[in-house]
This record gives structure tokens, C-alpha cells and sequence, in this order.
């Protein structure tokens, strides 16, 4: 093991801790502080004057009224061009829903010890279908569909609906559905039906940080393999494939050094 | 287990259509239908209730802003329109603080001055109040509105709006002490500038 390298995974669980606190304090300063510096969520994210607006949400607000309006676009331009850099890394790294799965599997791994198994495997290729379903179906009902089921979303409104309401929206069983599915392959969801994690993907398609075999260095131990939440095999170079998220499970599992984040 | 391409794709087929086919013409009719109507409101400077449902993310932005708490997310009952904002006079009106307006990231809510604002016009039931009954000289609505003298002026002690400056701000709808079984008051919010017909 190399001492020096520190652990991507805990560095991502605290990344992903602080994002989705941010999710749950915020409507509780909002409503009981009136503090409302931060509005939203991982649908559309207002730091002061500073606004992000996820691209999927965005696109399709866009393609269904056809109106092209500039903070929107200028929303948008931030989680692309982080997309186009670093790839799928909202998915791995800030997506709320990746988050509660994270914590469920390391609940999982105490309570049980065997290791984890895929047991329904699909065509990776399901991914764009889903994008693309996703936004022709929007344009032909003339209302999109991800923008009140996406689960990213649903987190952040249920727990708006929770501190404003103290209710919450029957929507919300879609997140129980996307955390059981977990069960039967791992981040299924996130892999083959997620729309905006094909967008993000797809964006991502020639990112700059990629995960780099070693081809000297690699044993063929399969250890990065089996550690890839998305099922891919970083010792077959697919850390560089179009499906990879950037979360770096591979590179804390690999022993010999052999998988390394490069900027390209 | 794997599944081939062909069968997933007929599986997905499959749902797709019990979706789209079986539900009833009345159901999907209402899963489609806006639900804007009196003392049903978009927030400020909303867009024609035709291309909301499609400009709106429902990011939740102008509910967490709302400081009175007036605006509120649809449920799921609504259909396609579940999540998007709506004011509920009756409730809690609309006190045209304009922070919705400023926070709005899609241009569903565009910025718009307090006083152009049009949510609505407030339309007075005359067999209703009961000051124009002549059974009082109520005129709450005159005392609570935000734009006195030009948008509800007393005419002979009975309330009377001008739907030139008439924001539909819905505060009257909130004080009117008259309530009738339909569960409306004796004044009214009117979402006559939103595109619905009603």
C-alpha cells in the first residue's frame, strides 16, 4: 500500500457529506432564520448572486417553451464546463443521491461481509436511451418530466417539504425505488436510467482528468474492478471509457500504484 | 442474470405505453389541465400559464426565498404541473416583497416593478359582501389593500377596484371576513391575465 497517497474515497464521503448538509440546513436557516443567501438545491443552486442551474434542467426548460433566457444559459455554463473538464463528477462526487448509496453501502459492508454482486446487467448503451426518451418525451408532451422526478432533485425537495411543510411529496418513493434498486446492481440507477448522468457523460466524453492504467505496473490483480461502484473494469483501460465517473474508487483500491487520476 | 437488448427494450416498450394508453380521458385530461384558477395564483411576473409548465424546473428557489411563505409547490396531484409554484390568497396572500422575481433562474418569474405586477384582478361579489347588501359598512378590503385609492377606492362607502391598478396581490381575498360554502370569499382573485380560460 502506498502510505503516501491519501484516501480518494474518505476525501469524497466528506465532499459529499458537506454538499448534501448543505441540502439539509439550508431550508432550516431559510425558514426558521430567514436567512436566504442559498437558495435551492442540485436542481437549481443560488449562492448569492452566483447561480447554477443543472444543464438537463436547463436544456429542457429551453427546448420545450423555446425561449433562450441568459442567466439560465449562464446557470448552465458552470456545471458544463465542469462536465467537459472532470466528466461525470457531480454523479460521483455531489449528487445527494450517490451520497445516501455510498452511506447504505457502508452500512452494508459492516453489516454483511460478503462482497457486493451485480446480479442484473444491462447494455451500457441503456444510458443514452435514457437521455434521449427523457428529452423526446419532454418535447412531446410539452412538459418535461425530469424536472419534478428527477431523484437528485426529489432529495432536495423533500427536505424543503419536511422543514417548510413538515410533509413530505409521495414523488419522494422514487429515491426509495433508485436506493433499492442497489440491492440488485449496484448504482443501478446511476449507470443505466439516470438522463442527466447520460448528459453529464456525454459532456465528459474527452474530459481532461482521466483514470490512467500503468500498464508496467498493473499485476491483473482485478481488485479495482471489483471496487468500481459502476461495475467497469479500470484493468481493462476503462477508466478512460465515456461511462467512467471520475469518483476514484479504482485508484484507492489498487495496491501497486498502477491507476492514477492524470490531467490531460 | 442478463438481459438482452430486445427483450429490455419491449419491457420498457410495454410500460411506456400502460403509461401513456391506460389511464382514463378524464385523468390525463387533469394531469395536463393547469390548475390556475380563482384564488389560484403564480407567484409575480409569471409567464402565460401555456409555457410554464415547460420553462418552470421546479427548483424550489422562489418557495425557500418567499419570506411570508406565501408560494407553494404543487403535489402530484396536479400532474405535470407538481412542483411548480402557486400563492393561495386565501392563505396567505402575496405581499409583493418581489424577492421570487429576483431568484427565479429560468425566466419563469421574470422581474417585473411591484406595482405592474399583474397575478390577477380582485372582482368584488356584490350579492356576497355584505356591505353592498347594505347589511354593513364593512370595508376591509379598502383598509388592507397595498395600492388604497387606486386600486379599491369607496364609492358611497361601498368598495369598488380598478382593474388598471389592481396588482392581484390577493390581500383583500385574505382580510375579507366573508366566507361562502364553495369555500370563496365575497372578493375574489381573477387569474385573468394568465392565458387560462376559466
Amino acid at each position: 500500500m502506498n502510505e503516501h497517497r491519501p484516501s480518494l474515497s474518505r476525501i469524497r464521503l466528506l465532499i459529499q457529506g458537506m454538499a448534501f448538509s448543505l441540502i439539509l440546513i439550508n431550508p432550516f436557516l431559510n425558514y426558521y432564520l430567514h436567512i436566504n443567501f442559498v437558495q435551492g438545491w442540485y436542481q437549481s443552486l443560488g449562492i448569492g448572486k452566483l447561480w447554477f442551474v443543472s444543464p438537463l434542467e436547463g436544456l429542457e426548460s429551453i427546448l420545450v417553451s423555446k425561449v433562450i433566457y441568459l442567466p439560465l444559459v449562464i446557470g448552465m455554463l458552470s456545471p458544463v464546463i465542469l462536465a467537459f473538464l472532470l466528466g461525470r463528477v457531480f454523479c460521483s462526487w455531489v449528487c445527494p443521491i450517490n451520497f445516501l448509496s455510498s452511506i447504505l453501502d457502508r452500512l452494508a459492508a459492516v453489516l454483511a461481509r460478503t462482497g457486493r454482486k451485480d446480479r442484473w446487467l444491462l447494455s451500457r448503451h441503456v444510458l443514452w436511451f435514457a437521455l434521449l426518451l427523457e428529452v423526446i418525451l419532454a418535447m412531446v408532451m410539452g412538459a418535461p418530466l425530469f424536472v419534478f422526478l428527477s431523484p437528485p432533485g426529489l432529495v432536495g425537495r423533500e427536505l424543503m417539504l419536511l422543514v417548510f411543510f413538515h410533509t413530505v411529496a409521495v414523488e419522494g418513493i422514487i429515491i426509495l425505488i433508485v436506493l433499492t434498486l442497489n440491492l440488485i446492481t449496484r448504482r443501478f440507477y446511476c449507470r443505466y436510467l439516470c438522463p442527466l448522468g447520460g448528459l453529464l457523460a456525454l459532456l465528459g466524453a474527452k474530459r481532461r482528468l482521466q483514470v490512467q492504467q500503468d500498464e508496467t505496473a498493473c499485476t491483473k490483480c482485478r481488485q479495482c474492478d471489483r471496487a468500481c461502484p459502476l461495475g467497469l473494469e479500470p484493468s481493462k483501460g476503462e477508466g478512460a471509457s465515456i461511462y467512467c465517473w471520475n469518483c476514484g474508487d479504482c485508484v484507492d483500491a489498487c495496491k501497486f500504484n498502477a491507476l492514477n487520476f492524470k490531467w490531460q | 442474470m442478463r438481459i438482452s437488448r430486445r427483450g429490455f427494450l419491449s419491457a420498457g416498450l410495454a410500460v411506456t405505453s400502460c403509461f401513456l394508453l391506460a389511464p382514463q380521458k378524464a385523468v390525463a385530461a387533469s394531469l395536463f389541465r393547469s390548475p390556475v384558477a380563482t384564488n389560484m395564483l403564480r407567484p409575480p411576473g409569471a409567464v402565460k400559464e401555456d409555457i410554464f409548465v415547460g420553462k418552470c424546473i421546479r427548483c424550489g428557489r422562489c418557495v425557500e426565498v418567499c419570506p411570508y411563505r406565501s408560494i407553494q409547490p404543487l403535489s402530484l396531484k396536479y400532474g405535470v404541473y407538481a412542483g411548480t409554484p402557486m400563492v393561495f390568497p386565501a392563505e396567505i396572500p402575496c405581499y409583493l416583497c418581489m424577492k421570487c422575481v429576483e431568484v427565479c433562474p429560468t425566466g419563469t418569474l421574470l422581474p417585473i416593478a411591484k406595482e405592474a405586477t399583474r397575478m390577477g384582478l380582485a372582482v368584488i361579489d356584490r350579492m356576497r359582501c355584505v356591505t353592498w347588501k347594505g347589511e354593513s359598512l364593512c370595508h376591509t378590503c379598502y383598509n388592507v389593500c397595498p395600492y388604497k385609492e387606486q386600486a379599491v377606492r369607496l364609492d358611497e362607502f361601498r368598495p369598488v377596484i380598478d382593474e388598471k391598478a389592481c396588482t392581484g396581490c390577493g390581500i383583500c381575498v385574505h382580510g375579507c371576513p366573508v366566507s361562502t360554502e364553495e369555500g370563496k370569499k365575497a372578493v375574489n382573485i381573477e387569474p385573468i391575465y394568465s392565458g387560462v380560460r376559466s
